[in-house]
């Protein structure tokens, strides 16, 4: 399909529909405004949402985040729901980086505490978190650990000291996925997996330390322990190359399997295999395993980040008082129950790019959230803002209980290299009383913040879409990159 | 690898990147496509030891086998750690491909990385035979 053969039709100021044609199985539904959806139009991503609906079992609609931006296969900002008898499931559809998330630790200190040792406490960070293209950490699984942590998730590294059990009730899913089953993964999965706990990775994946700068709902902030002034960290990672592996294994497999079914695809990066189907059951497993890998991976690093900020800083735990607000994922497929036709089913739920938006009452929120909905973490560019929104009833009644996952880009990243040539991005940064430290010029370039859209736009759709209430606003000043 | 004249263009996709090959014939094609991929990925110097590797690759058409090779080069450098300088075609079918690297151990201080490639995608995935040549285009996520 070409992007001359989509339609595209304006609902209200916040949503927009392409309508169900050809094999499309269910129209698309994309969150938006009239200036997002023109950088939108531009790219292949409508597309995307249109081959999406096309899948065996997909239900309501075939939906879009206002980040929405082209992907492989799905687009970035993509959700789409299936039926779990005649539906599929497609590691596409979560993406390489599965369980990519954020987590967000609150503290005592207030901003202007830290500013005169920003440059150490970025520096410190920069030194203490592994990072950068295959970095590999101190910790070195053997077999039998690598299988206990694809099973356990974050609940492994608690155990081996690394954060206390109240950060897992603020956990999505309390930092497990259930049925990993770490006999499903192949040998190179497990070899990328055994040095690359503990790293943050490269690209876009951060540690952020922000000031709360502005406060949109003072009890809902006072309920996620947020106060302005206040200093908080953001941290930004996945499953690393052992999430890759197996998403590259089971897309060879499930290429094959489509062939052999002869399922007719619009792109074989949307190759898939029923949920109820031998191969669609190993995936899941897979996926549980990698999911598992990835809330390891961020309890250690909020654990190292929360020891160099004591030692940096020399005070004790008490002092900083770091706590874990919450942890997300955006690359997932889960099982999950939702209301379809006005019955309660269970659907295999895909984020890919999206954020769960729990709303209060929500029977899968932890009795501290129970009253003021999920908190949704949406980071931005390194030189704007990050926002703390809370889950909705509008996510439950029209996105499978979901919400956008960040700003989205906007350029490529040889138009951002191209853009930043003769620019020193750090330096434009430092001006804004933001520091940044990377292993490589060219990140921050490809990351600068003219390459995203403006996250205050996505996030007055998500707002006013009804899908997840502002709470406040972060803005950094330290980031470390890959 | 630097010092070879490879004909690709980089593609522009607004989350990741791409790239168009250009080969006299299939072999030449897949020789290219793997060298291609490197250079947008490593900055490497020539002349150095190399080991020899013998890599066979079995796909379910040309694009599978292509995602297949290009995978199986890319996980020698981030599962091995072994970095592919030159390849060879020794053999190649719609389904078969055999190959001999010359390889060198990936070593940080020699191979500056230019951008990480982590996987190679079925999005969008080409393989063609024009009226003189043939061209592939493959779309990376990074």
């Amino acid at each position: 399909m070409e992007m001359k053969h989509i339609k595209l039709e304006k609902i209200d100021d916040y949503r927009w529909r392409i309508p169900r044609t050809g094999a499309m199985r269910v129209p698309g539904l994309i969150f938006s405004n009239l200036e997002l959806i023109q950088a939108v139009r531009e790219d292949q991503s409508l597309i995307q949402v249109a081959n999406v609906a096309t899948l065996p079992g997909i239900v309501g609609h075939s939906l879009a985040m206002p980040d929405i931006h082209w992907g492989y296969g799905f687009p970035i900002g993509g959700v789409a729901a299936f039926d779990l008898e005649d539906g599929i499931v497609s590691p596409g559809g979560v993406g390489y980086d599965i369980n990519c998330g954020c987590r967000l630790m609150t503290t005592r200190l207030r901003a202007d505490e830290i500013r005169p040792s920003m440059r150490n406490i970025v520096s410190a960070l920069f030194q203490n978190i592994p990072s950068g293209v295959g970095a590999t950490g101190p910790i070195r699984l053997s077999k039998g650990d690598q299988a206990k942590v694809a099973v356990r998730g974050a609940a492994w590294a608690v155990q081996q000291g690394f954060g206390c059990a109240e950060d897992l009730e603020r956990t999505e899913d309390q930092g497990v996925m259930e049925g990993a089953d770490p006999s499903v993964l192949s040998a190179r999965a497990i070899q990328r997996g055994k040095n690359q706990l503990g790293t943050l990775g490269s690209g876009n994946h951060f540690v952020e330390v922000q000031v709360v700068d502005e406060i949109y709902d003072l009890e809902k902030a006072h309920a996620y322990d947020l106060f302005e002034g206040q200093v908080t960290i953001l941290i930004h990672s996945g499953s690393r190359g052992f999430g890759h592996q197996v998403c590259d294994d089971f897309l060879k497999e499930m290429s094959r399997h489509v062939l052999q079914e002869s399922l007719v695809l619009p792109d074989r990066q949307l190759a898939c295999a029923h949920i109820k189907s031998d191969l669609g059951r190993r995936y899941f497993a897979a996926m549980a395993c990698a999911a598992n890998y990835a809330w390891a991976n961020r309890q250690i690093l909020m654990h190292w980040t929360q020891e160099t900020l004591q030692q940096l800083l020399s005070i004790r735990p008490g002092e900083l008082g770091m706590k874990l607000l919450y942890d997300v994922c955006h690359n997932i497929a889960k099982k999950e129950q939702h209301m379809l036709d006005g019955n309660r089913v269970t659907l295999c739920v895909h984020r890919k790019g999206a954020t769960r938006a729990l709303p209060p009452g929500h029977p899968l929120l932890p009795g501290i959230y129970r009253d003021v909905g999920q908190p949704v973490l949406i980071p931005g560019d390194m030189g704007t803002h990050s926002y703390v929104l809370s889950g909705a009833e509008g996510a439950m009644s029209q996105s499978f209980g979901s919400s956008c996952h960040g700003a989205g880009r906007v350029l490529s990243r040889s138009k951002a290299l191209k853009m930043a040539k003769g620019r020193a991005i750090h330096r434009e940064l430092e001006d804004k009383g933001i520091l940044v430290q990377s292993r490589g010029k060219r990140t921050l370039k490809e990351e600068m913040p003219e390459a995203y859209k403006d996250v205050s736009r996505v996030i007055d759709v998500v707002h006013k879409a009804g899908l997840a209430h502002k709470v406040a606003r972060l803005t950094p000043l330290g980031v470390i990159k890959g | 690898m630097d010092s070879d004249t490879l004909d690709f263009s980089i593609l522009n996709h607004t989350a990741d990147l791409g790239i168009l090959v250009r080969g006299s014939d299939l072999k030449e094609l897949f020789r290219v496509a793997a060298l291609s991929m490197l250079r947008v990925m490593v900055q490497a110097k020539p002349a150095e030891d190399t080991k020899r590797v013998k890599l066979s690759v079995t796909g379910d058409d040309l694009p599978d086998l292509m995602v297949r090779w290009l995978g199986e080069i890319l996980y020698l450098l981030e599962g091995e750690r072994v970095l592919v300088i030159r390849a060879e075609i020794d053999f190649i079918s719609h389904s078969q491909l055999d190959a001999t690297l010359a390889t060198v151990p990936f070593d940080s201080n020699r191979h500056k990385i230019r951008c990480e490639i982590k996987a190679v995608t079925y999005h969008q995935i080409e393989v063609i035979q024009k009226s003189d040549h043939w061209e592939a285009t493959i779309i990376f996520d990074l």
